[in-house]
């Protein structure tokens, strides 16, 4: 009798642990599947030409140089506008502001700003940078729409990372007779920073991959001059992607269109390696 | 007050933590240049008093504190005593050894640089120092640039200690400093702290009693949150007064 009992839940925890396992090698076999789809479409495209050229003769010939510069400018711009506002709030909420009323709004806002569609964004972005502030159509436009929409990642993120570093090294720099700013910037954020670079990898794929924010802010389906200051409108890949999926219909796009598909996401991927080995060497070294 | 001999005096010290009392009626004077081990059953209030020694127990909310405590004369829960100030004065090293994830140099200099010592080369006469006193040097010298988490766990509370001595504090307070440590590095530390006592005031809390019997020169017993019985560490340990204190040495309880 006991022994059924054990053998039947020997079997039942087999089932479970098997029924998880098939759901995470579904999650990498989707991901695999994607990028295994795209590299069987898109290869053929990929040239060095492809990848130094602009577009020709209405986008069927040449390459997506100027839509690989936009996009890499549209998201180090999101970034470095994000980053530190985000920092910041983070740092604010955890490490200075009292638990109370005003506290609550701004966590309240940051998890509402998460949830908003990213389209909303967009129309945002137009209405406020593009035409209120008269930044127009371009780069900073575009840069400042999409770093709205990752500051909650990267403030969520780095509130995770200022947590998890030990009360040990605080209590430690407060023994030297430091103060709380010059213990939460000389050791608290320094030990945070691996995390939040990590944390904000996430956040730097997505402002890469959005089209509906920069639809009605930066980019533009075709330009003749690559971009010469952040006021300049730029090409982009994903908005690229669109364009090519929904206007054209001639039978020589369809490569195209693969081909920068996989090239966004080799730009992603390649950013987001970046990152990880800057966070590896400030890991291994320590010395700030 | 340069003629007194005390570097620390207690005088009728309560303290508590919210509702509950965790230090009851402490009067105790600690010596310039000696070792004094606090001993007694975990729960007793040992680390509570020491961090009252440096204000490091007004990073905890709802606590509250009645009497007394002198530093060489100088009251340092007056109002117009700074905390920041009074760390400064008061080294302390943690149970577990806690560098910050910094390299050596760095973790030995952020006491100095902290207070304003920019010069690379009074810095660099500082961390050598320190790590000298703290016996350090010679392993770590061509490392200093390495981060201090690649040291051993003796190492780095060898480090801890340097990092603490670069302040030049009037007292140093151990917590249980060797509880995590192997036996070799525990006997690295003790002799440190033996050669310390020329140039420093060192109270250490010890939940191991031959530690306290080997090293210190008076010993304070805490029961409870009381201090039962304090005195020269020889007398304590052979003579004790009263029945608690004799009970704890002999492993009777704790
Ligand atoms: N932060 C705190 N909040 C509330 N009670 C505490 C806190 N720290 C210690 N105590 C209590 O105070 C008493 C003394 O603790 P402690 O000083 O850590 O003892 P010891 O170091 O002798 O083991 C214990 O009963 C402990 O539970
Ligand atoms: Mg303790």
């Amino acid at each position: 009798m006991k022994a059924n009992n054990l053998k039947k839940r020997k079997y039942y925890t087999v089932a479970v642990f098997a029924l998880f396992r098939l759901a995470a090698l579904l999650t990498a076999a989707a991901l695999a599947g994607i990028v295994l789809f795209l590299i069987i479409k898109g290869a053929g495209s990929i040239s060095w030409d492809f990848l130094s050229q602009s577009p020709a003769d209405s986008m069927t010939k040449g390459g997506i140089f100027p839509a690989i510069i936009g996009t890499f400018y549209l998201t180090a711009g999101a970034m470095l506008v994000a980053l530190p506002l985000g920092l910041a709030t983070a740092v604010y909420l955890s490490e200075y502001a009292r638990p109370g009323r005003i506290n609550s709004i701004i966590r309240l806002s940051v998890a509402n700003l998460a949830g908003v569609p990213s389209v909303i964004f967009g129309l945002f972005g137009l209405a406020f940078f593009v035409t209120k502030l008269g930044l127009g159509i371009s780069i900073l436009s575009g840069s400042l729409t999409l770093a709205l929409i990752i500051m909650p990642t990267i403030i969520s993120a780095s509130e995770e990372a200022l947590k998890q570093i030990p009360l040990s090294y605080r209590e430690a720099s407060y023994a030297l007779g430091a103060s709380h700013w010059q213990t939460v910037f000389n050791v608290v954020l320094p030990a945070a920073l691996p995390g939040i670079i990590t944390g904000s990898v996430l956040s730097l794929a997505r402002a890469a991959g959005e089209t509906a924010p920069i639809m009605y802010t930066a980019a533009v389906f075709y330009t003749l001059h690559l971009p010469s200051s952040l006021f300049d409108p730029v090409m982009a890949l994903p908005y690229h992607i669109y364009k090519l999926a929904t206007v054209g219909t001639h039978e020589a796009l369809v490569p195209i269109r693969y081909g920068s598909c996989l090239v966004l996401i080799g730009l992603v991927l390649g950013m987001s390696l970046a990152a990880i080995i800057i966070r590896t060497k400030i890991r291994r070294n320590k010395q700030w | 007050m340069v003629n007194d001999p005390n570097a620390v005096e207690v005088k009728t010290l309560n303290f508590f933590y919210g509702e509950k009392q965790a230090l009851k009626n402490i009067n105790l004077d600690i010596k310039r240049n000696e070792i004094t081990a606090l001993i007694g059953p975990s729960g007793c209030g040992k680390s509570t008093f020491l961090r009252l020694l440096n204000r490091m127990n007004d990073l905890i909310a709802g606590v509250r504190l009645e009497g007394k405590i002198l530093l060489n004369g100088m009251d340092i829960y007056a109002p117009e005593a700074e905390s920041a100030d009074i760390r400064r004065r008061v080294g302390m090293v943690f149970q577990k050894p806690n560098p910050f994830p910094k390299s050596i140099f760095n973790n030995v200099a952020y006491g100095p640089m902290l207070h304003g010592i920019k010069n690379k080369h009074g810095l660099n006469r500082i961390v050598e120092s320190s790590l000298r006193a703290a016996a350090l040097w010679e392993e770590v010298k061509d490392d200093l640039h390495k981060s201090a988490l690649s040291l051993s766990g003796g190492q780095q509370q060898r480090l801890c200690l340097a990092r603490a001595l670069a302040m030049e504090p009037e007292v140093l307070l151990m917590d249980e400093p060797t509880s995590a440590l192997d036996p070799i590095s525990t006997s690295k530390i003790e002799e440190l702290v033996m050669d310390l006592k020329n140039s420093y005031t060192v109270i250490i809390v010890t939940h191991n009693m031959q530690q306290a019997a080997r090293i210190s020169d008076k010993t304070c017993f805490f029961y409870m949150g009381e201090l039962i019985e304090s005195g020269a560490t020889d007398q304590i340990f052979t003579l004790p007064q009263q029945r608690q204190t004799e009970n704890y040495i002999t492993g009777r309880f704790g």
